[in-house]
């Protein structure tokens, strides 16, 4: 690796300085831009930030603890899961009246089933029920798990530590236009007894996109492998 | 200034840009290109499912600040009825080319969008944006130094003159796609019909992955009405609505060599006019 090694001798030369990156200098070019021409309102951009940074998946935890308590609640969350999203605080028309407007307005819970299991991705773009379960992680932005998991989804399950028996339909929901899908995975054993919140505890993320089952003790998604950002939203 | 050294180096890098099929010579003859080649250069860059790619390590990854004040300013200019969400997933998504598509981050197509549906649509000159690149540029020349990058708009412009689209005040209270609802008339399919995707040569842009193209499948939902993407994308106003279906594929049916048992199944949303009736 000594040809590696010359090209990064520039660098250690040099005194480290804390450059602004070029996405930096467009985000902000394009948004000065923008207020000077009059195209939204400084206080449309204070409403979005501020809704973009409370967003995360706990209603839609929620939602499905609410769900496995509830035989009435869950017929609305399997039929109409805009109003079922209501119940637990999200209003799919916040913030703008119309909602999120790369989000659309149509939403779909997928009950999954002793023979039944479910996965969503969207092998165009990232399309994910992100009102009510948050931004989506990287991994399932990349072109990695969109071009594989139409395909080999239980090869790509199986990486998640998800191996599901041949008895077991995998239905995957390719989410590529309007509509936006969540799992509702099936409620463990072991949690007979429970409360909405302790339940709510263990339906992770990862288990609502379908890429891990819910599990008494496990609190946590898959990965926790974090790429840091050079400077992170500032809280 | 640069020097003629360091202008030559840029254009090394970029000389190793790959973005044609190497068994064919760049600026190819009418004759060299094959009709697969054409469909592959054609195809729209954002449709990945399907290809071929070995497993990587699946990761988490923290936003940046710039990522977050990019998604918010796609959404508002939504809200202020700047461009619809169709617009942009094809500007930012498909507009970019196969380069810029796989070789930059996420939020920066998204960025790079706003950029040009600004310039597109004479929001913005290219003289404005250039200028103000180089002024927030000259600001932090000196680096950082502690500083968070940060916008100084000069003035808060009169909106009021500014030229809407008018779904973005149509759509309050019920949302896209429920403002298209009642508006298609009758569904030409049925919940188990079989059905098979038509195969469209879909130059531009279209939402209809090319994987399940010329595929059978059933009906499982007759779902909303809406413009289809292709029409949307342009922000037609006189695109009709037409129905949109969830369709039922067998994996087994769809791959060749379908490793997973018989009955897996894949569901995906296809406008109507992308599919006829299979027996």
């Amino acid at each position: 690796m000594s040809d590696h090694h010359d090209h990064d001798h520039d660098r250690t030369v040099k005194p480290m300085v804390e450059e602004i990156t070029d996405f930096e200098v467009l985000e902000i070019a394009l948004r000065e831009l923008c207020i000077e021409k009059g195209l939204f309102t400084a206080e449309q951009h204070r409403v979005f930030t501020e809704f973009a940074e409370q967003i995360g998946p706990t209603p839609a935890a929620r939602l499905v603890a609410k769900a496995w308590l509830d035989p009435e609640f869950k017929t609305l969350a399997l039929t109409d899961a805009l109003a079922a999203s209501k119940e637990v605080g999200v209003d799919w028309l916040e913030p703008t009246g119309f909602g999120t407007p790369s989000d659309f307005h149509a939403f779909k819970i997928l009950e999954n089933t002793p023979t039944l299991h479910h996965v969503i991705v969207c092998a165009l773009c990232s399309c994910y029920p992100r009102p009510i379960l948050g931004n989506s992680p990287e991994w399932y932005r990349t072109p990695n798990y969109r071009r594989r998991l139409v395909r080999w989804p239980r090869q790509v399950l199986s990486e998640f530590g998800l191996e599901l028996p041949k008895d077991v339909e995998v239905r995957v929901q390719d989410s590529n236009q309007k509509h936006r899908f969540m799992v509702m995975p099936m409620r463990p054993d072991g949690t007979e007894g429970w409360t909405e919140d302790q339940l709510t505890e263990i339906i992770t993320r990862d288990s609502l996109i379908g890429v891990a089952l819910p599990k008494p003790g496990i609190t946590t998604n898959v990965f926790s492998a974090t790429r840091s950002a050079i400077r992170p939203v500032v809280q | 200034m640069s020097t003629a050294a360091e202008r030559a180096k840029q254009l090394a890098l970029i000389s190793r840009l790959r973005a044609t099929y190497p068994e064919v010579p760049e600026w190819p003859a009418p004759d060299m290109v094959t009709h697969d080649h054409f469909l592959a250069y054609m195809k729209t860059p954002h449709d990945v499912g399907g290809e071929l790619n070995v497993p990587e390590p699946f990761v988490e990854k923290e936003e940046e600040q710039w990522e977050l004040m990019t998604y918010v300013l796609c959404e508002v200019l939504g809200w202020g009825g700047i461009w619809l969400s169709e617009e942009r997933r094809r500007i930012g998504n498909v507009d970019v080319g196969r380069a810029v598509y796989l070789g930059l981050p996420y939020y920066s197509r998204w960025l790079w969008s706003v950029g040009r549906v600004l310039v597109e649509k004479g929001y913005v000159s290219w003289g404005e944006l250039t200028d103000r690149l180089v002024e927030v540029a000259a600001r932090y020349a000196g680096g950082l130094d502690g500083r968070l990058p940060e916008a100084q708009p000069k003035f808060v412009g009169d909106g009021s003159t500014v030229t809407r689209n008018r779904e973005h005040t149509e759509m309050v209270g019920v949302g896209d796609p429920g403002v298209y609802t009642g508006k298609a008339g009758k569904a030409q399919f049925t919940v188990g019909q079989r059905v098979r995707v038509r195969e469209l040569p879909a130059l531009f842009y279209t939402r209809t992955p090319e994987y399940v193209r010329g595929a059978d499948g059933v009906i499982a939902e007759a779902t909303y009405e809406s413009p289809a993407p292709e029409d949307e994308t342009w922000a037609r106003e006189d695109a009709a609505p037409e129905w949109f279906y969830i369709v039922r594929f067998n994996q087994s049916e769809l791959w060749d060599s379908y490793t997973g048992p018989d009955n897996d199944t894949l569901q995906t949303e296809i406008p109507e006019r992308w599919l006829e009736a299979a027996s």
